[in-house]
């Protein structure tokens, strides 16, 4: 089954090289191990994160596309739907049996014909348009509601911080 | 959990933990139960219900009338695809006209897809995977040889991907006719991935239909449930032909069974 999975992932790395979506850098990081990405996010146009770059993981399981894989922020990102040690929790990643957090059913969900470059836009929308009826960081969705202003602070900084400013 | 007993941990990650419990049942079901089982006698079956269990009985008594063998689909929600992929694989072992008519369905339906926008590298490995199976059947290899593909469980997986893939693209492509029975006001599109696309989703009546539809054959099922006296036999599509693939439906799954008269 790995067999299977390193073949896919190799054509999602080529496909990915010559056709990036905008905003996106992703691939192995090393290539002797494919099941293990990193990413850059490049904070979309106009949204509090705008500017910033964010380096996150992507961790394939064995039978990939079969199961999802997980990603992980490696840098700090306050925000409903990242956790606070940096997992990303969207519903793209998980398939709908496996429910959590009670995604709505009308969210996108993980199957075999979706794609890291699905994923990573997925993320990038999250990034522009939090969701906190979701809240996988609890804090940060309780600002987002409550203290629109201060969260725009912290993801300013969070933005200046990821410049490495 | 007790009552008073309702404690939250911020610390503690609930997701994870629930979901590694059910890893943990899926790990459980997979060990006790084959991917395909083998063919077992209908007799054996009523053995596994209670005397007491006098609805079941009699259904098993009824649905033995017309059936004579049984064959157990593991329960990890793909039972339908699996079970109808293994015994209409099976069925056209015995039937070369069959099986050129449906290796040329197969062939033609990876265009389907790429002609609805699906990227070819996200669909290609499962579409090579089902043709090699197919090829197996061209082969002519015994039936024993054909379960053992079925219960190797990365081959067995990507068949059933495509398989409901060939059902997405079905839908998609006829969803004027079918949005009337999509429920939930979703488009045929959102249908397709909510509840077709992902693996271990369960099948309704319209993934029965699109998928003998699509492939131009008829599947019967038998309906044991506890409600009535006997089993409820639906076809569908239900002007189809002679049924290629019986199923036995009991609440939540599927299992091959195996008819009497062998016309």
């Amino acid at each position: 089954m790995a067999g299977s999975a390193l073949k896919r992932l190799m054509a999602e790395y080529k496909q990915l090289t010559l056709n990036p979506p905008e905003g996106i850098i992703a691939g192995p990081i090393n290539e002797d191990n494919f099941f293990e990405w990193e990413a850059l996010i490049m904070g979309p146009k106009d949204t509090l994160f705008d500017g910033g770059v964010f380096p996150a993981r992507l961790t394939f399981p064995s039978d990939y596309p079969l199961s999802p894989p997980k990603m992980r922020f490696t840098c700090e990102l306050f925000h409903p739907n990242i956790y606070p040690d940096g997992r990303v929790c969207i519903s793209i990643l998980h398939a709908p049996g496996d429910d959590p957090m009670g995604y709505e059913t009308s969210a996108e969900r993980w199957s075999p014909v979706q794609s890291v470059e699905k994923i990573l836009l997925s993320v990038v929308s999250m990034l522009a348009e939090p969701n906190d009826e979701s809240a996988a960081n609890v804090d940060a969705a309780k600002k987002w509601r409550e203290d629109r202003k201060q969260f725009e602070e912290i993801a300013k900084a969070t933005v200046r911080k990821s410049l490495g400013l | 959990m007790a009552e008073g007993d309702i404690s939250f941990d911020p610390n503690r990650n609930y997701d994870d933990e629930t979901l590694s419990l059910q890893r943990e049942i899926e790990k459980e079901i997979a060990e006790n139960q084959e991917l395909i089982g083998p063919m077992q006698p209908i007799e054996e079956l009523i053995e596994h219900y209670a005397k007491e269990d006098q609805i079941y009985r009699h259904k098993l008594m009824d649905l033995r009338k017309r059936h004579s063998h049984i064959r157990k689909v593991r329960g990890d929600g793909n039972c339908f695809f699996r079970g109808f992929g293994f015994a209409y694989l099976e069925s056209l072992l015995t039937d070369e006209a069959e099986f050129a008519r449906f290796k040329d369905i197969a062939v033609k339906s990876k265009d389907n897809l790429v002609a609805l926008g699906y990227s070819q590298f996200t669909i290609e490995d499962f579409h090579d995977t089902f043709m090699d199976v197919v090829g197996q059947v061209e082969k002519k290899v015994s039936v024993d040889e054909l379960q053992n593909v079925f219960n190797d469980q990365g081959i067995s997986d990507y068949f059933v991907v495509y398989l409901r893939l060939i059902v997405s693209g079905h839908l998609q492509k006829e969803s004027d006719f079918y949005s009337s029975f999509i429920e939930g006001g979703r488009t045929a599109k959102e249908f397709c991935s909510q509840e077709v696309e992902p693996m271990g989703k369960e099948s309704d009546h319209i993934h029965i239909i699109a998928l003998a539809t699509a492939l131009g054959t008829c599947v019967l099922v038998e309906y044991m449930d506890r409600s009535g006296e006997i089993c409820n036999q639906l076809v569908f599509p239900e002007e189809g032909a002679r049924p290629a693939v019986h199923l036995l439906y009991r609440p939540g799954h599927y299992d091959i069974v195996y008819s009497l008269t062998s016309d």
